[in-house]
């Protein structure tokens, strides 16, 4: 919340015109008073502008917050992985802790040590944390677990939440990955990341006569054509390929389990999913840069952003800034569109990271009222004018600022991902993702791609060898299947 | 009061004979062993704070390690799974699990190979410095700098050199005609890169240890060889190698054990991969306890590790044994 620089409006009271009109007229955000100094009349109008200001200053805090430094002398303990968005925040936290007096430890690892931390953590129902990122893949854990705390209580009560944080504003499928099985809500969305494919030589593609990649037929051609064109390869991916296969996995008609969440037998070894496998394989092993099976996501995006890779399938946070002329060659050259459709259709990638609260937390409410803060509109708006990419909130989606920004050379990645978040919705194909034993099934995916990819194993015997393993990572959880 | 014969020779002529006072004792000689018994319980009782928070640290864990072994505890469910219906569940799955089996063979070929080259790298290049002048003390400091770098800096400098796009070595390669394929997604080179990485890394261990024992061996016996035409190949087989054999022998222990834990190498690297060619077993353990909280399995695996670290030092400790007896 932009507390020190919200400007005086005709709303904020007891505000006496002179003041008002000073402050219209200037385009200033701090009020002066008109009257001589020393008079009762100038005091009062002092009084007035000082308690209009205090009341512009705090909007939108709760009534709570709006007591003097109602939080004084208490400790948040926050974690987040590092990303776009807690880069943003981390300067902007002394501002809250300004005006309620918390301190606030913000701590962002890197997001597998993150997920590790906070999983070990929360496991025990420990209390280090007060405020916590809700990781997608772990969402279902951590939730159905009792691990977090509703949080539902704290939207509905005024004197936590203004009345213009509008739960609802959130998008309906950035919020049903934090809503536990009893229906109430775990954590607040601040990113909804959807996978979407680039090309970012797109030129190579049109001067071969290709249309933006359809298709899986299309995407095969595509690659195939560019691949060594303009020394680049022809394809790319991050190589946690638990989250960049599936799209193909399921376009092919295969599922990572038969029925998730009720039925989790894994399907890693049906024709379909082979077939899917063999693909995607096909095109890191044969289009791919020399050791594409070693690309993280950071990797990947640099190959694409210098051309030496391009097309490529990947998160939007990561190829919208493909777009950014100030690190990206290609930027007038790259094209976006949505993952390939297969013969069962089009499954894009949606992942959705929300603050929650720990169930040890002994700061529940203050913790609380640091989400409100770090999630409210004046913050999340506040982040995409500054150039956040990933808003989860309608009304930041469909802002001016957000929608300029996201055309880029006649291309909609803004609405691209936002159809690719209501498919997800739709569709209901992202249910894998978000069951309990989804981490390891992730892992022997992850393993049985680059078995594949690295010519050890067909695809085959690698999807039967997942299979197995999948089966054997149940049992040990204790899921009969 | 006399003191007790055990100290009187530790006095100065002409006071083991006077009497002092000590608070313990009313009378003396006969009274000598139960002044002693009361020195050793005192003792003993001095030492019970350094033994019980060295119980605290060191046995309390490894108990909760064997016992959370023998159940089948996971972090998401902490209450069902913590429990001792078949204790030697996770022990008999480790032998079915191949994966775990496989992880054995890349630990034995990552610390056996690496070591080795370790002690031959260390070795040869303390032989080479091993001198007094002021360049070779300038490049020994230079040599030490990868063993103080930070691991994961370490991994991160390794990280670059084998990423073909951005890799120096892999553009000067090719710049020369001789392009290198990536050499850690490839499955019969990743585990060789590691261990380049991982030598590179430790040789300088070895080499400080040796020039350090280089510098203890008297001059005598190698002048005396010199004299009597010895070349530079009987100089250290038969005078140098003895002296330093020892050392070698707790580096290789040293390096051995630490080779068992080696981590952001691989983490870094390769992540276990391509597939599973550079998982060791503690990656394994790790994936296994961390990523999917399957602590008991963990346990398990880490206690497997811990059995095989104990019977690899006892037998490294034997052979330096056997070495020194040897020796002398």
């Amino acid at each position: 919340m932009p507390l020190a620089h919200t400007p005086v409006t005709a709303a904020d009271a007891a505000v006496h015109p002179s003041t008002l009109r000073q402050a219209q007229g200037s385009g200033r955000t701090d009020c002066v008073p008109a009257a001589p100094a020393g008079s009762r009349r100038a005091l009062l109008r002092a009084g007035a502008a000082l308690g209009a200001f205090g009341a512009s200053a705090l909007w939108g805090m709760p009534a709570i917050a709006q007591r003097a430094k109602p939080l004084q002398g208490t400790t948040l303990n926050v974690a987040l992985f590092s990303t776009a968005y807690s880069k943003l925040l981390r300067p902007w936290i002394a501002e809250f802790e300004d005006s309620t007096g918390a301190r606030v430890n913000f701590d962002t690892p890197g997001f597998p040590v993150y997920n590790q931390r906070t999983d070990l953590e929360l496991s025990t129902k420990g209390s280090a944390y007060d405020v916590v990122n809700v990781t997608f893949i772990y969402s279902s854990r951590w939730i159905n677990s009792g691990w977090l705390t509703p949080l539902d209580d704290f939207i509905a009560n005024r004197n936590l939440t203004p009345a213009d944080f509008d739960i609802n504003d959130f998008l309906a499928g950035a919020r049903a990955p934090e809503t536990g099985a009893d229906g109430k809500l775990y954590g607040v969305p601040w990113t909804a990341e959807v996978t979407l494919a680039a090309a970012s030589r797109f030129d190579v593609l049109k001067s071969a006569g290709l249309a933006f990649p359809d298709t899986l037929d299309d995407f095969s051609r595509a690659v195939q054509t560019a691949h060594r064109k303009e020394r680049a390869a022809g394809f790319v991916t991050d190589n946690h390929y638990g989250w960049t296969f599936p799209p193909f996995l399921q376009a092919f008609g295969g599922d990572v389990f038969r029925k998730a969440p009720h039925d989790l037998y894994p399907t890693l070894d049906t024709p379909e999913a082979i077939a899917a496998a063999d693909y995607f394989a096909r095109l890191l092993r044969d289009f791919g840069p020399d050791g594409a099976v070693s690309y993280t996501a950071d990797q990947s995006l640099q190959s694409l952003k210098s051309g030496r890779s391009n097309l490529g399938i990947q998160g939007q946070i990561y190829l919208s800034q493909l777009a950014d002329k100030a690190s990206s060659k290609v930027a007038s050259t790259t094209a976006w569109g949505a993952v390939p459709r297969g013969p069962a259709g089009r499954f894009p990638g949606s992942a959705v990271h929300g603050l929650g609260i720990p169930v040890g937390s002994k700061n529940a409410q203050a913790a609380w009222q640091f989400i409100a803060w770090a999630t409210s509109k004046q913050i999340t708006q506040r982040a995409v004018a500054a150039g956040y990419g990933s808003p989860t909130r309608r009304s930041d989606m469909q802002s001016p600022v957000f929608a300029e920004r996201q055309r880029v050379n006649g291309y909609d990645i803004a609405r691209l991902s936002s159809e690719a978040i209501d498919l997800a919705a739709r569709q209901g194909h992202m249910k894998y993702r978000t069951v309990a034993v989804y981490p390891q099934i992730d892992q022997q995916i992850n393993k049985a791609i680059e078995l594949i990819v690295s010519g050890q194993k067909s695809a085959a015997a690698a999807m039967q060898q997942a299979q197995i393993g999948a089966l054997a990572e149940l049992k040990r959880s204790g899921i009969a299947v | 009061m006399q003191l007790p014969p055990a100290l009187a020779p530790a006095l100065p002529a002409g006071e083991a004979g006077q009497h002092y006072y000590l608070p313990s004792r009313t009378a003396a000689p006969a009274a000598a062993p139960g002044w002693q018994r009361q020195q050793r319980r005192a003792y003993g009782w001095g030492l019970y704070p350094a033994l019980i928070v060295l119980a605290l640290v060191t046995l309390a864990p490894l108990l909760t390690l064997i016992v959370v072994s023998l159940t089948p505890l996971s972090l998401t469910d902490p209450a069902g799974t913590f429990h001792f219906r078949d204790p030697l569940g996770n022990y008999r799955q480790l032998l079915q699990d191949p994966r775990f089996v496989h992880s054995l063979w890349v630990q034995f070929q990552l610390s056996s190979v690496g070591v080795t080259l370790q002690l031959l790298t260390g070795l040869g290049i303390a032989l080479l410095l091993h001198g007094r002048s002021p360049v070779l003390g300038a490049v020994r400091s230079l040599f030490l700098i990868p063993m103080v770098l930070p691991p994961i800096v370490v991994a991160l400098i390794w990280k670059i050199l084998y990423t073909p796009d951005i890799s120096p070595l892999h553009q000067a390669l090719e710049a020369l005609g001789w392009p290198l394929r990536s050499l850690i997604a490839n499955p019969d080179t990743a585990l060789w890169a590691v261990v380049a990485a991982d030598t590179w890394q430790w040789f300088p261990f070895t080499m400080l240890m040796v020039l350090a024992a280089l510098q203890m061996i008297p001059d005598d016996p190698l002048e005396a060889a010199r004299m009597d035409g010895a070349n530079r190949w009987q100089l250290f087989r038969f005078i140098v190698f003895p002296h330093i054999r020892a050392v070698l022998l707790v580096c290789a222990l040293f390096r051995l054990i630490d080779s068992f834990k080696a981590f952001p190498l691989l983490y870094v690297l390769t992540n276990g991969g391509p597939g599973t060619v550079t998982e060791v077993t503690n990656f394994y353990g790790f994936i296994q306890a961390f990523n999917f909280s399957f602590w008991g399995y963990g346990s398990a695996i880490a206690l497997v590790m811990l059995a095989g670290v104990f019977a690899l030092s006892a037998l490294v400790s034997r052979l330096g044994r056997d070495g020194g007896d040897d020796a002398r």
